[in-house]
Parts: C-alpha cells; structure tokens; sequence
C-alpha cells in the first residue's frame, strides 16, 4: 500500500515538471536541437502516448519489474545498475553503525533506565539527548577536524587511498579505516536515540508490577534485571530498531555526502546537483521499499517477543 | 527454630511501626505506631478506607515499601527475630521461602511475556535449588492444587480469565512453602461468584498448610468469610482488634460500627446503606486527638485533645476515648 | 489528564495554569531550554541592530578562513564574511522556517486528527490511511524527492512572502510532511472526548459540528498539541539543515543548514577552520535540544502516569 502511494507519488511529481524530460534529456548538450531530433527521443521514452492510463501503466508495471528507467546524468545507464553498485557501500557503512549502535546505545539505555536517577543515568541521558538533537552529519564534520585534519589519524574523505591495489589485505585494512569516521557518525547518532528508548522503555518496566513480583520472590536485582525487565524492556526497542532499518539509509545521506562515502548517499547528492530525476525517483523507491520492508519487520519482531500480539 | 520458641513466640510480631512517604521534602506519616502480633495458621483481616494504611503495613511487613517510603521507627520480628525490612539484601532469603505475597490485580502482577508454569516454577529453582525439571513438576502440582489443570501452565497470563489469574498468583505464592501469605485485596478486581471461589481455596489451602494469613480488603464481608480475626485501620492506626464474631456482633469503635452498618445486608432486608458521612482524613493535615473525630456521631470534647491509647477491651483491643478501662460503666451506655 | 483541562470557572482555570507553571518550571530541562530559546530568538529578532547587514561575498570585512580573533569573534569564512554575522542572521531564518512549518503542519494535523476523529467512518478511514503514509515516511525522505521538483516548478527567481522561493517551498514541504504524528495523536484525543456529556450538551443545543469542534474539542487538545508541537520544530530544525545541507537551501538567505553546506563545499573540514562548521552546528544543537527538554517537560507535566506517590 504505502509502496504503491511510494510509486504514483513517484509518478506524479516527475511529470509536472514543467517542459518536457525529452528538454531535460538533452538540455545538457549545448548544441542546437532540431525538432525531429525532440520527436525520436519522445518517442524512444514513450513520451508520446496518453499520459493516462497507457504511461502510468507502463511506468507500475516496469517498476514492479525492477526497471527504474534510464539516468540522465550518467547517460544511458540504468538507474538500477548504479544502484545497486551503490549499495553495498551503504549497507556496509549502516550495518556496522547499527551493530555499534545496537550494542552500546541499547546496554546503556537500559542500564540508566534500570538505575534511574544514578550519576550514570543523568551523564548518559544528558549526553544522549545532545546526540539525539545533534544533525549526524554535523557530527561527521566535527570528527574530520579532530581526527583527520588534528590528528591526522584517520582518513577522512573517500572510501580508497589512491592507488590502492584491490583485493589485498592492505586494501581491506585501507577500507575499513576509510569506514571508520562514517560509521562513528552514523553510529553516534543512532546511539542517542536508542539511549533516548531503551531507557525510557526500562523505567516503565521498573514501575510495573510484576516487578515488584519479582522482586517479592526474593530475586536479586541481577535477576530482575535478566529475567523480568529486559525483555519487557526490549520491546518497543526492537521494534525501534526494526524500524530504523529503514531509516538509516536516508539518515545516512548527509553523513555520505560529509565524508564522499561511495555510496546512496553520495549519489543522492549527485542526482541532486544535477537533476537527475529518474535516479531521484529510483532512490527514493529504493528508501520506501526499505522502509515499508523495515515496517514489517517491526511487526514480526514485536509478534515473536510478545505473546500478547501472537495470533 | 526449635519447638519451645515456636511455642510462646508469635510467628509475626509488628511492633510499634511508623512508615512516613516523602514527597518533595514534605513527609506525610502513612502508618503510624502499627502493633499487633500473628500465630501460626491464624487469619487476619486488615480493613480500612483507601489511604488507611492497611496496604502500607503489609508492604512494610513483606518489605516492599516503594523508595519514597521511609520506616521511622517500630520494627517487625518473624520467629523472635528482626526483619531487616529496610535492607533489601538481607530480606531475600526470607522472600518467599517465608512470607509470600498475593496481589491485588494478577494480570499487571505477572509478568506477560513469560509462561504462568515458567513463572510459578521459577522461585522453586532459584530459592529452593530445584532443577529446572522438579521445579516444572512442582509448579504442575501447584496449579493442580490451585485447580487449574496442568496442562495449561504453558498459557501465557494474558490468555487467562481474572479467577484464573489469581489462581496462578496463588499458586506462585505457595511455591516455597512459605509459613505466611499476605493477601493484598486478592479479590478486589473479580465479580462477586469468582471471589468467592477464590476466598473459598484460600480458606481450604491455609488449613490444608497450616498457613498463616494477612488479608488486606477494604470489605468487611470478605473478611467475614475468610478470617478469623480482624483489624480496623483508621488514618494510620489501628482502632479496633479482635475476633470476627466479636466484632460483627458487638463492634466497639464508632468507626467499625459505621463500617458495619454501610454493607449492604440483602438477607435482613435492609435495603438502605449508610455511608459514612465526611471524607477520609488528609494524612498531611491530620485531625487532632483522635483522627476520626470530626466524622463520629458520639464524638466529645477530649476526642479533639486527645489521641486515644490502645487497650485492652474485653477480647480485643480499641482505641477509643468510650471505652476507655477507668470508664468501664461508659460501655453500657452507648453500646 | 483531560479532567484537569475541562474546566469552566475562571478561577479554576488560573489556578491550573498556576500549578501547570510552577510544575513545568520546576523541570531542570526546561528552564535551560527556555533560556537559550529566549536567546536565540532575540538574535532572531534583530539581527541587523546586534551585528549589522547580512555580510555577502561583496561586503565581506575579512580575509579567508580567519580564526577567532577579537575582529572576528567566530573568525571568517571561505569568502572572508565575519562567521557571527552569518550565524546571528542564520538564527532568524532557520527559527522562521522551523516555527512556519511547524505551524503549517500542527493546523495539518489537527484538522486531519479532528476530523477523522469527529466524523469516524469512512471518513476517518481514509484519512488515517493518508496520515499512515506519511506517518512511515520520514519527513526528510519525502521532502528530499519533493523540494527540488518543485523548485524546479517554481523556478528560483524572486520571493514569496519576503522569502526566497527555495525556502518557501522547504517551509511549505517539511509543514506538509511532518504532521502525520500530531494528527495520530489529536486524533485518539478527540475520539475519547467526542464521547463526553460537554459534547452531547452542545449538540442538544444545536451547535453545528464545526461549532463543536473548533469551540468544544480543539480546547483541550492544546496541551497535546503544545506538547507535540515543541518536538515538530526540533524535527523541522533537523529536516531544514538536512535539506539545505544536501544544497537545497538559499545561499542568498543562508540558514544554518547552508552555512553548513557552504562550509562543507570550501573544504572547511579539511582545512581544520572548526569556527566555521562549529559556530552553525552548535546553533542547531542548542536550538533543536532546547526544543527537545521543552517538549519533554510539556509532556511530563500534563502525562498524569509520572507520579511520585504510587
């Protein structure tokens, strides 16, 4: 449903830009165009036929078939195909700030939810809040004066040093300090907001009564803490979590575009710079196809954690 | 413990207890000067108004007061012995294995994510060091007991009705074979046929045990039924102690007369309640002497001045400036 | 927490705003916010009178990437303009397209919520599907696609209202995206209130069903509102640097966000001039999170479920 609105919006906002795309085609070449050659291009991308139904059909029916059209920047090439040579980069770079993320940003969150009110709590929510309202890509910045331009530690621009032979060890080692900057970025701010979550989710569970049950029984609070509230707890967070699969990818972008990351993001940059609508559109498929997948996700996780919602 | 101590000593004695709440620097005193004592397999009803601090005293006993809650003076002894109800630590090993608790509405008292045989087998490993396969043996038993078939101990909580639930709560409660239950208004969420089953395996169980039990209810016919014994709460206090039928037949305290007077009594006929008049006491602004004077019909000038000592009246106990023992000859006038 | 807010005699009513205050300034959070919103919205209010005009490439007063210095107090950017001028003059247009989108979307949002909550039925079936598109689509995703198809519509010449084009159609697309929340939750409030004798009462005497919701429902959602309104700028801060970030901002009337951009384009990183990314940046925290504890405190004070007394 959401994909299919996902999809006509796609289709709407592409055709009311004003002239014709066959204009925007071949806009970029300052040479003289002659009518004939307005017509065969027209033609060539079905520009010619009733708007309705014949190019809405078209359009559905080849999306559904994985054809995103053509770039107009990168003439000719597919825009799945420089897609999906985008991707990679991406997943790579928001997967491992999810794992980072996951793992520090959730422990600390139920950990000050656990002990609310402690040092901890206020240092952690403090510090989480000012990351949470903090853009990720600002951040990215801030880290490439400190760790790439101060100290040099780190390289802060590219996925690659120049001249890198592909495959070697060294190549990987190259890759992955190059991904290094990105994911703190990315990860730092997903961080923030789980912190934000997982520690209001645990200071519910506390006041609940069944942990007052538990702790009636005469469980100590490590037992409390492992067998009653964390997955209570981790309720509403995996269902964060299960949604920020989808939501990464487009917060990733401007980080992307801080650190000229080779990936979605630095082709939404691109396509934005130069127009280029048709890899826009595909982009922005690709961003409600993750999310709507990212949705049901959610609600798979949330079924298998609470009975309550078990059929 | 050896028999002789068993013998003389009460198996719960409440001495002198003084629970205060804090709130934002004010303190306001919930329970105060609490005294009374339990023997073995006896029955106790704690009755009073929301705010009486029935729930208060038995939180105290079980050691569950919430943080904001401070035990001021008084202390509580299981055996002869003190509880250490403020350290939360040293009260473990009594949790459970000892004192056990039935809450008042079982679908928030356990946990929805777990099995109702997980959660009732759980104590049985971790307090009494069964495996995990005796302590699924001995939470069938117990649902059994509870008269839930075995079988569905692998339902989830949510999947139960409210009887059931509370049945679960029960069972969970025994798991340790503790020596005293405290029932916080185990019956208080259920339509009146359930909570006479419920009232009714309570009963059958504590004989069965041999179990002691403290009942918090806010309705005197639900203590009518189920104990043997029962305690009026008033602001905080105690204001009459004694037996059931004493206390149904010939209640001394105006407050527990009112108390009586306002059950609705469908067998006699009587078709009109008498609420109480005037509202429950603030506990931040507590009246005066005795804190029920400005609601009682027989109130006097030395109600206002002066707090009524607890004492000894016939079987049980009243705090009340009418029955006090030098105006003995006072009792026949306004009985 | 709508007992509290359905209350008729005035004296009632200033008690409640009384004890509505003392508790929400009691907030540590909020208090800070307060005071770094009170700031930022005097330099919003009189940019020119506190650091003079906006500086541009022509005018500029320095040279090239300055550090801080007593001249330039936050230094000089990549054409030589003084980075407190820029940054002061920033502060009035990212608040101004914040709090306008915002506006636009709270009025979005409660009319959808109240409607489809009023009406129920179809009405609210369909309503509530639109409002779960935009509820899973972030706002930023959406205006990502949205702005620069416009602006192309549009064209970047001339101005709206006083604004350039490009940030009239960011104000309008970020209000038109982000109020899938407010309405979910107006929504589920009106729902409950519908239900309530004040309600029957007007309808008894003949008030129309616009009557009903404008002067009946509307005042007690406030709160929510007001509670949810607070978290909508804080998104609308971070979507408009985002946005204008990616260039789709004005550098004629540059917001934070562009300030940013700008700095990210000259190498600014790279070149180790932190006073130029740093000044905007921390702007944008500071403002985003002061909405943030605002928003939080608001929600602490009218949700009844925090009490301290069990």
């Amino acid at each position: 449903m959401t994909l299919l609105m996902v999809a006509i919006l796609n289709f709407i906002l592409f055709r009311v830009i004003p002239g014709d795309p066959s204009s925007l085609l071949l806009g970029g070449a300052r040479i003289s165009v002659t009518p004939e050659q307005i017509e065969a291009q027209r033609q060539s991308w079905g520009l010619d036929r009733p708007m309705f139904p014949d190019q809405v059909v078209d359009y559905l029916s080849a999306t559904m078939q994985g054809d995103l059209g053509y770039s107009f920047k990168f003439r000719g090439r597919r825009v799945a195909d420089l897609i999906l040579e985008r991707l990679p980069a991406t997943v790579a770079l928001v997967g491992l700030a999810q794992v980072i993320a996951i793992l520090c940003g959730v422990m600390l969150g139920l950990y000050a939810g656990w002990r609310r009110g402690g040092a901890i709590d206020h240092i952690t929510t403090g510090t989480s809040l000012a990351l949470y309202s903090t853009p990720a890509f600002w951040l990215g910045m801030l880290l490439v004066v400190i760790f790439s331009t101060a100290l040099g530690w780190l390289p802060g621009y590219g996925a690659h040093s120049p001249g890198a032979v592909s495959g070697s060890l060294d190549w990987l080692l190259d890759y992955l300090r190059h991904l290094a900057l990105p994911v703190a970025a990315v990860a730092l701010g997903l961080i923030g907001q789980y912190v934000v979550v997982a520690r209001a989710a645990m200071s519910d569970v506390v006041t609940e009564d069944y942990m007052v049950t538990a702790r009636a029984k005469g469980l100590t609070n490590g037992q409390m803490l492992m067998r009653h509230a964390f997955r209570n707890a981790m309720l509403p967070v995996v269902t964060l979590i299960a949604l920020n699969l989808g939501y990464v990818v487009a917060g990733a972008i401007t980080v992307e575009a801080v650190f000229a990351w080779p990936g979605i993001g630095g082709l939404t940059v691109e396509a934005l710079n130069a127009r280029d609508y048709p890899v826009l559109q595909g982009i922005f498929l690709l961003l409600g196809a993750s999310i709507v997948v990212a949705n049901l996700v959610a609600d798979l996780a949330y079924g298998l954690l609470d009975p309550r919602v078990r059929q | 413990m050896t028999n002789s101590s068993q013998d003389n000593v009460p198996l719960l004695e409440v001495d002198r207890l003084s629970v205060d709440y804090g709130l934002k620097g004010v303190s306001s005193r919930a329970i105060d000067r609490v005294s009374f004592a339990l023997r073995a397999g006896e029955a106790v009803g704690l009755v009073g108004e929301s705010g009486s601090g029935k729930t208060t005293t038995a939180m105290a006993i079980a050691s569950l007061l919430s943080p904001n809650a401070r035990v001021n003076e008084g202390e509580v002894r299981y055996r002869g012995k003190r509880l250490p109800i403020d350290d939360d630590a040293a009260m473990r090993p009594h949790r459970w294995s000892e004192t056990s608790v039935v809450f008042q509405g079982a679908m928030n008292a356990l946990n929805p994510v777990h099995r109702i045989l997980k959660q009732i087998a759980e104590p049985c490993m971790l307090k009494l060091g069964m495996s995990r396969g005796e302590a699924t043996a001995r939470a069938r038993e117990l649902l059994e007991l509870v008269g839930i078939p075995a079988d569905r101990g692998s339902a989830y909580p949510h999947e139960l009705s409210g009887g059931m639930r509370q049945r679960v709560m029960i069972a969970m409660a025994l798991a340790c074979r503790p020596s005293i239950v405290i029932g916080d208004e185990p019956t208080t969420a259920l339509d009146v046929i359930t909570q006479a089953q419920i009232l009714k395996l309570l009963g059958e169980l504590r004989s069965r045990l041999n179990l002691a039990l403290i009942l918090i209810t806010h309705d005197l016919s639900v203590v009518a039924e189920a104990c043997d014994r029962v305690m009026i709460m008033y602001a905080g206090r105690i204001v009459e102690d004694g037996t059931v039928a004493d206390i149904f037949a010939q209640p001394k305290h105006p407050y527990t007369r009112l108390l009586i007077d306002s059950i609705p009594n469908p067998a006699s006929g009587k078709r009109i309640i008498r609420p109480i008049p005037g509202d429950p006491p603030n506990l931040m602004n507590r009246p005066s002497g005795c804190a029920f004077h400005p609601r009682c019909p027989s109130a006097m000038a030395v109600c206002v001045t002066e707090v009524p000592s607890f004492d000894e009246c016939g079987q049980g106990r009243v705090a009340c400036h009418l029955h006090r023992s030098s105006q003995e000859d006072k009792v026949a006038v306004h009985a | 927490m709508s007992e509290s807010t359905v209350r008729y005699s005035p004296r009632g009513r200033t008690r409640a705003i009384k004890s509505f205050l003392c508790q929400f300034l009691g907030h540590g959070g909020a208090q800070a916010g307060l005071v770094c919103l009170v700031f930022f919205l005097v330099l919003a209010a009189a940019p020119n009178t506190l650091v003079g005009p906006l500086q541009t490439a022509i005018n500029a007063t320095g040279d090239f990437l300055v550090p801080p210095s007593g001249e330039h107090l936050l230094g000089t950017d990549e054409v030589g303009r003084d980075v407190l001028n820029l940054v002061v003059h920033g502060a009035r247009i990212s608040l101004t397209i914040a709090l306008l989108a915002t506006v636009i979307s709270l009025v979005v949002g409660t009319s959808v919520g109240i409607t489809a909550g009023y009406y129920g039925g179809r009405v609210d079936v369909w309503l509530m599907r639109l409002t779960d598109f935009f509820f899973v689509m972030p706002s930023f995703v959406l205006a990502l696609v949205i702005t620069p198809v416009v602006l192309e519509v549009m064209g970047r010449g001339g101005d709206i209202l006083g604004f350039r084009p490009s940030l009239f159609v960011i104000i309008v697309v970020i209000g038109m995206t982000s109020w899938a929340f407010v309405a979910r939750i107006v929504r589920s409030q009106t729902l409950s209130l519908k239900e309530r004798t004040f309600v029957d009462r007007a309808r008894v005497v003949g008030s129309s069903n616009i009557v009903i919701m404008v002067k009946h429902i509307l005042p007690n959602l406030l709160p929510q509102i007001a509670a949810n309104g607070a978290l909508v700028v804080a998104g609308a801060i971070y979507v408009e640097t985002s946005l204008s970030f990616l260039g789709l901002g004005d550098p004629l009337q540059p917001s934070w966000g562009t300030l940013l951009a700008l700095a990210q384009r000259a190498g600014a990183a790279s070149a180790g001039a932190w006073w130029d990314l740093g000044a905007p940046g921390v702007c944008v925290l500071t403002v985003s999170l002061s909405f943030v504890l605002i928003g939080n405190a608001l929600d602490d004070t009218f949700n009844p479920r925090r009490r301290v007394i069990p």
